[in-house]
C-alpha cells in the first residue's frame, strides 16, 4: 500500500465509526493533507471543518509549546479531536456532540500512530 | 509451546479477518489447539461476525474456539483498538485446553450453562486446571430507566414485596427495561464453588452503546450465551488475581434499606438514596445529570465497596439515575443479604487504574517462575477512565509479567473469578491469569 493509499485508508477508518463525522489530516499551516467524510454532511459539518483549518495552526503552535499530544474543543454541536501526528502534521477527528471521548480517543490515538509509519 | 497474538484494526471485518488469519493462524506452524477471538462491537451485524468466524475456522482447521465482542480489545504486541479484533492462538502439548462448550440462554438458565463446564473439569485428570469463560452483558438502553419509574414510585416504595417479584423478572426476563449480569454470574460462580472448582476466569461481552453484544464458540455466534473451556496441564501452573483502584478513598457510609432481589438500594445512611448518593458525590442533580445523561448504566468515576464476610471488600457500581427514587446496585443478592452494610466509597483516576492493573498482574507473576502467557478480564468502565492512556496500561502489565510473554486484554461489561475456592464478582476491576513453569512445586515452603 502506497503512502496516500494507506493514510487515506486510516482516515477512512476512523470516519467509519458510528459517531465520527470527519477525519482530517492537516498540515500545521492549515492545508489539508488527506480526508474522509460521512455521505451525508451538513452546512454546520463545513463551518466546523473551516472553523478548524482556520485554527489549526494556532491550535497546533500551542500544542507544541506546551508539548500537548491532544487537544479536544466541545463546540455547540460537534467535538474536535486534535492530535500531534509528527512535528508537521495532525489528525483531526470531528464527532457528534454526544460522542463518547474516551473511546473515540484511544482510536484517535491509533491511527495517529498508524499515520505517522507512513510518513 | 506456540502462542500467538495480534490485534488489529479495520472499518471492514473481512479485512480485520484477513489480517488476524495471516498474523495469528499463521504464525502457529501446523493447527493451532485453541483461538480466543474478541472482535469490537462497531461491525454491529450478528450476520458479519458469523462470516467471520465461519472464516476463522475454516482458514485455521479447528473449531476449538471462543471468543466475543468487547468495546476494546488489546494484546501485548499491539496498541489498544475499539474498531478491530485481538485474537490469541495456542498450540501446545503440554497444555490442555478442552474442546470449547457452549449453553445459549445462559441469563434464564445460569446452572444448567455451568453444568457444562463442571463436566469439562470433571473430565480432567490433570494436576492443574483453570476455567474460561464469557458471558452476555449488562444491556440497558437509554430510555431503560425512564420505563422503570413506575414501577419506582408505585411498586419499590409502597409494596415492596411486590416489587421484589417484579424485580425478579426484570432481572430474568430480559424485559424492555433492560438487565444486568450480577444476577445469573454470581450464580455460576457459586456453582462452579459447589462443585469443587478451584479456580477460574470470566468475563462479560458488552457494547457501551447497548446496541450489540455477541459471544461466539466454533462458527455459532449468539446473543445470550455463555461459552468456556477448561485448560489444565501437569507442568503448567495457572495464579490468578484480580484488584481495582483502591488508592483514593474517601468515606464511609451505610446501605440503611434495599430491596435484595433487584439491588435496588432505597435508603443510604437512613435518608433516601437518591439524595444521599449525590451528597456523597458532592454533586448537585443538575450536575449530575449532565454528566452522566448519556451513560445510564454507570457511574463510572464513584466506586463503592461492600465489605462481604468470605471475599473482602467487593466494588460494585451505582446507578443513581434522576427519575428513580433509589439507587440501582450490582451487588450480588447473597451478599446484600449478608448482615454489614457498611460499604466504602473510593474514587477512581487514571494513574490509578494502571497502578492496579500492575498489582493485579505483578501479584500473579510473581507466583510463577517462568511466565508463559497471561489473560486478562479488564472493566470497560476503566477503559473509559484512562482513556487514550489505556496503553500505559498495558505497558504495566508487561512489565509486571515480562516483555516477551504474550497476554490479552479484554474489556468487560462485568468481571468474575474463582480464586482457590473463593468466588470474586465485581465491577469496575481487572481479573487476571497468569500460567506458567514453575522451577518447583516446593514454591515458596520453607524448611
Amino acid at each position: 500500500m502506497n503512502f496516500s493509499q494507506g493514510i487515506g485508508s486510516e482516515l477512512m477508518d476512523l470516519n467509519h465509526l458510528d459517531e465520527v463525522e470527519a477525519a482530517i489530516l492537516f498540515r500545521i499551516d492549515g492545508d489539508v493533507v488527506d480526508s474522509s467524510f460521512k455521505e451525508e454532511y451538513s452546512h454546520n459539518l463545513l463551518r466546523t471543518i473551516q472553523w478548524c483549518k482556520a485554527n489549526v495552526d494556532k491550535v497546533s503552535l500551542e500544542m507544541k509549546s506546551n508539548n500537548l499530544n491532544k487537544v479536544t474543543y466541545e463546540l455547540s454541536e460537534f467535538c474536535v479531536i486534535f492530535y500531534v501526528v509528527n512535528s508537521i502534521m495532525i489528525l483531526t477527528t470531528i464527532a457528534s456532540k454526544n460522542a463518547n471521548l474516551s473511546l473515540l480517543s484511544i482510536e484517535s490515538k491509533r491511527k495517529a500512530l498508524l499515520i505517522s509509519n507512513y510518513l | 509451546m506456540q502462542i500467538a497474538t495480534r490485534t488489529t484494526s479495520h472499518r471492514s471485518i473481512n479485512i480485520t479477518t484477513k489480517h488476524i488469519i495471516k498474523d495469528v493462524i499463521g504464525d502457529i506452524n501446523g493447527t493451532p489447539d485453541f483461538l480466543l477471538i474478541a472482535y469490537t462491537p462497531n461491525y454491529r451485524e450478528k450476520r458479519q461476525y458469523e462470516q467471520a468466524m465461519s472464516k476463522i475456522c475454516e482458514e485455521s482447521g479447528t473449531q476449538n474456539v471462543i471468543g466475543g465482542t468487547f468495546p476494546a480489545v488489546a494484546t501485548s504486541n499491539d496498541i489498544p483498538t475499539t474498531q478491530g479484533c485481538s485474537a490469541m492462538a495456542f498450540k501446545s502439548s503440554e497444555l490442555n485446553i478442552h474442546s470449547s462448550v457452549s449453553y445459549s440462554n445462559i441469563r434464564i438458565n445460569p446452572d444448567k450453562g455451568v453444568d457444562k463446564l463442571i463436566q469439562l473439569f470433571k473430565d480432567d485428570q490433570n494436576r492443574f486446571k483453570t476455567g474460561f469463560f464469557l458471558t452476555p452483558g449488562p444491556f440497558f438502553p437509554p430510555d431503560a430507566f425512564k420505563d422503570m419509574k413506575i414501577l419506582d414510585s408505585i411498586f419499590a416504595h409502597k409494596f415492596r414485596g411486590m416489587f421484589n417479584m417484579i424485580g425478579k423478572l426484570i432481572n430474568r426476563n430480559m424485559g424492555k427495561n433492560g438487565y444486568g449480569v450480577t444476577s445469573f454470574a454470581y450464580k455460576m460462580l457459586m456453582k462452579l464453588l459447589e462443585n469443587n472448582v478451584e479456580n477460574a476466569l470470566g468475563g462479560a461481552t458488552i457494547d457501551l452503546n447497548m446496541l450489540s453484544c455477541y459471544q461466539f464458540q466454533g462458527e455459532n455466534v449468539f446473543q445470550d450465551a455463555m461459552v468456556g473451556t477448561v485448560f489444565s496441564s501437569d507442568t503448567l501452573n495457572f495464579e490468578h488475581n484480580w484488584t481495582f483502584d483502591k488508592s483514593q478513598k474517601t468515606k464511609s457510609f451505610e446501605l440503611s434499606k434495599g430491596l435484595k432481589s433487584s439491588s435496588y438500594v432505597h435508603e443510604i445512611n437512613e435518608r433516601p438514596a437518591h439524595e444521599e448518593f449525590l451528597e456523597l458525590l458532592g454533586m448537585s442533580k443538575e450536575l449530575y445529570e449532565e454528566a452522566f445523561k448519556n451513560m445510564a448504566y454507570a457511574s463510572l468515576l464513584y466506586l463503592s465497596t461492600l465489605k462481604s464476610k468470605n471475599q473482602g471488600n467487593l466494588p460494585f457500581v451505582s446507578v443513581c439515575h434522576p427519575t428513580l427514587n433509589g439507587v440501582i446496585s450490582t451487588i450480588p443478592e447473597e451478599i446484600l443479604d449478608e448482615s454489614e452494610k457498611i460499604a466504602e466509597f473510593f474514587t477512581q483516576s487514571g494513574l490509578g487504574v494502571q497502578k492496579s492493573a500492575y498489582e493485579c498482574a505483578n501479584t500473579a507473576a510473581q507466583k510463577i517462575d517462568h511466565p508463559v502467557f497471561g489473560l486478562f478480564i479488564n472493566c470497560s468502565n476503566r477503559l473509559l477512565i484512562a482513556g487514550d492512556k489505556i496503553e500505559e496500561e498495558n505497558k504495566m502489565v508487561k512489565e509486571a509479567i515480562g516483555t516477551d510473554v504474550p497476554f490479552m486484554t479484554l474489556y468487560s461489561g462485568g468481571e468474575f473469578s474463582i480464586i482457590k475456592n473463593k468466588p470474586i464478582y465485581s465491577s469496575v476491576s481487572v481479573h487476571g491469569l497468569v500460567a506458567g513453569y514453575n522451577n518447583s512445586s516446593q514454591k515458596n515452603v520453607v524448611l
